[in-house]
């Protein structure tokens, strides 16, 4: 019901395809991290779900529906898509108003969500005289506004404070753990990861990764481990019976390829070979992100 | 088409995207003061001259205000329209009411509603305030045609706002249409329909005047003139709702 099937999808504006036979699902209780290089279509995806724009082929759909075929759309689905989205002219609450009674919502929910965001104080500013931030805010107030279960969040953390960063964290995970779909964009792994279950990540239109976060971890990330000995003799000699490699690293430390931690030093206790220093060492997730969407970077700045 | 039809909620939710906005309100308000106040202002200042001073036709000189009062119906019917194009207004109000004809026609509707009930106030307002200051010249509501003008006035408002209106969804943007049709109605009207007769007396404001003239010199009436109007009106709203239903947000 609160789930959302992106079959097959495909935009094309004149003979560029923004998105690229598109198939995945977003699926309740979790939060999905949407990732991908400028210009991957990401923005694209969630305006053909919302039948904003017109999908060339393919469908996507809300709960097994179009987004124009629910009848009670905002109370189904809130969508932030980007800060702009709103008349500069109006007050915030003037915004939500509208949007509280196009969808029959009592004039009470538009002041409970302007509290939940924190911009009550500024409610009756125009919006053309917010920061990006507050804009962000008025966005996701919006979104909130009719209890929706479904959540499509465009760059949800751009323009937001370290604050306003940990407060949409916390937002986006509790409203998953309350079984709702949360469809989360961002251009940052690492600040993905930080709250993401799962993740999906485009590269020119096309899927490149639906993954759990914790298998894109393990299947991402080479392992290894950085150590100090007394005795690197021995330790190359017993590490070798076992088929690993001891190589010198630059600071004095020794580094072993594709060994966990907990192994290593088992191994060592068993010979009584001293180990002083004993840690994993992971390639960093960001990089691992980077390199899968290398090939697939539309806009990258030359040297 | 019946699930199109706009609904309670999508009609209220347009009335406040209208009264939120100081542009639209305030567009509204200019009908009524521009089309009244400056009728009063020029009966008072020269409507006791002469006979025929302000217009060989009483009717039409009744009415000198409205030249002023239509570009105001513009600028309120172009206004509520472009207000959506404004940045990425309309992916909002489309999320919200994603059935876009169910929108437009919320929409359109809004606009005419208002453009009516303001524009009839200002038909009445307009003869009473403008006759008042006209001294033994001055028409009394009842002579020829006069009811007629007092409501047809208004109708023309509303229509010329609806006009605009629909080519703004056409156009998307309400500067373009405005500055197509101030000049035209101020200037090429004025120019070319001062030949009477021929295509001229087709052109939607000359056309939708008669509705306040007591004299007609072509081949259109009052109504007929305000009912060549109203297909312009049509016409201008017919096209904004096909571009609405076709574009991309
Ligand atoms: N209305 C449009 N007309 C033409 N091309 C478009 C339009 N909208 C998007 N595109 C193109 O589609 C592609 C995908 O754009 P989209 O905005 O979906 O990317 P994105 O993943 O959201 O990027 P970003 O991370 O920069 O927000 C881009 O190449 C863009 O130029
Ligand atoms: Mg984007």
């Amino acid at each position: 019901m609160n789930s959302i099937e992106i079959r097959e999808l495909t935009k094309a504006y004149g003979s560029h395809r923004a998105v690229d036979g598109l198939t995945f699902d977003v699926l309740p209780g979790r939060v999905t991290g949407f990732l991908g290089p400028n210009g991957a279509g990401k923005s694209t995806t969630m305006r053909l779900l919302l039948g904003l724009d017109r999908a060339t082929s393919g469908t996507a759909t809300i709960g097994g529906r179009r987004y124009l075929d629910l009848p009670d759309p905002l109370h189904r689905v809130g969508a932030l898509l980007d800060a702009q989205s709103a008349h500069g002219g109006r007050t915030a609450r003037d915004h939500l108003l509208f949007l509280a009674a196009a969808g029959r919502m009592p004039v009470r929910r538009v002041d409970e969500v302007l509290e939940q965001t924190g911009i009550a104080s500024v409610a009756r500013r125009r919006i053309k005289s917010f920061s990006l931030g507050m804009r962000q805010r008025l966005g996701i107030a919006a979104a909130l506004l009719g209890d929706p279960g479904v959540l499509l969040l465009d760059e949800p953390t751009n323009g937001l404070d370290p604050e306003g960063i940990i407060w949409i964290r916390e937002l986006m995970r509790g409203l998953a753990a309350e079984g709702r779909s949360v469809l989360v964009s961002s251009h940052l792994m690492s600040e993905t990861s930080a709250f993401a279950d799962h993740l999906v990540v485009l590269g020119k239109g096309k899927l490149l990764a639906d993954t759990s976060m914790a298998e894109f971890i393990d299947a991402r990330s080479t392992r290894r481990v950085r150590l100090r000995t007394s005795d690197p003799i021995r330790l190359r000699v017993a590490l070798a019976r076992e088929g690993f490699e001891l190589a010198a690293a630059d600071d004095g430390r020794w580094t072993v390829e594709g060994i966990r931690a907990e192994q290593l030093g088992n191994l060592a206790a068993r010979e009584g070979i001293p180990v002083l220093e004993l840690s994993d060492e992971r390639a960093s997730l960001e990089q691992a992100y980077l390199d899968l969407t290398a090939d697939h970077a539309q806009f990258t700045a030359t040297h | 088409m019946r699930a199109a039809l706009p609904t309670v909620p999508s009609l209220h939710s347009e009335w406040i995207k209208i009264r939120s906005l100081r542009g639209t309100l305030g567009g509204l308000i200019a009908v009524l003061a521009a089309t009244a106040g400056i009728q009063a202002l020029t009966a008072a200042a020269i409507g006791q001259a002469e006979e025929g001073s302000m217009g060989s036709d009483p009717l039409f000189a009744a009415y000198y205000g409205i030249s002023f009062g239509q570009i105001a119906a513009m600028v309120f019917g172009a206004g509520a329209v472009s207000s959506e194009f404004h940045n990425g207004a309309l992916r909002t109000s489309l999320a919200a009411v994603p059935n876009r004809t169910r929108f437009y026609l919320s929409k359109i509707a809004t606009v005419g509603v208002l453009a009516l009930l303001t524009g009839q106030v200002t038909g009445l307002a307009t003869f009473v305030a403008g006759q008042a200051f006209m001294g033994q010249y001055a028409l009394e509501l009842g002579d020829p045609g006069t009811y007629r003008a007092v409501v047809g006035s208004g109708l023309y408002l509303t229509l010329m706002a609806l006009f605009a209106a629909g080519l703004t969804a056409v156009l998307r943007s309400g500067t373009v249409v405005l500055s197509l049709l101030i000049p035209f109605v101020l200037l090429v009207s004025f120019v070319v329909g001062e030949a009477a007769g021929g295509a001229a007396q087709f052109l939607p404001d000359r056309a939708g005047q008669l509705v306040v003239h007591s004299r007609m010199e072509g081949d259109l009436g009052p109504w007929t003139g305000l009912g060549v109007m109203a297909l312009w009106a049509g016409a201008a709203v017919l096209g904004g709702w096909l571009a609405v239903r076709r574009r991309d947000a």
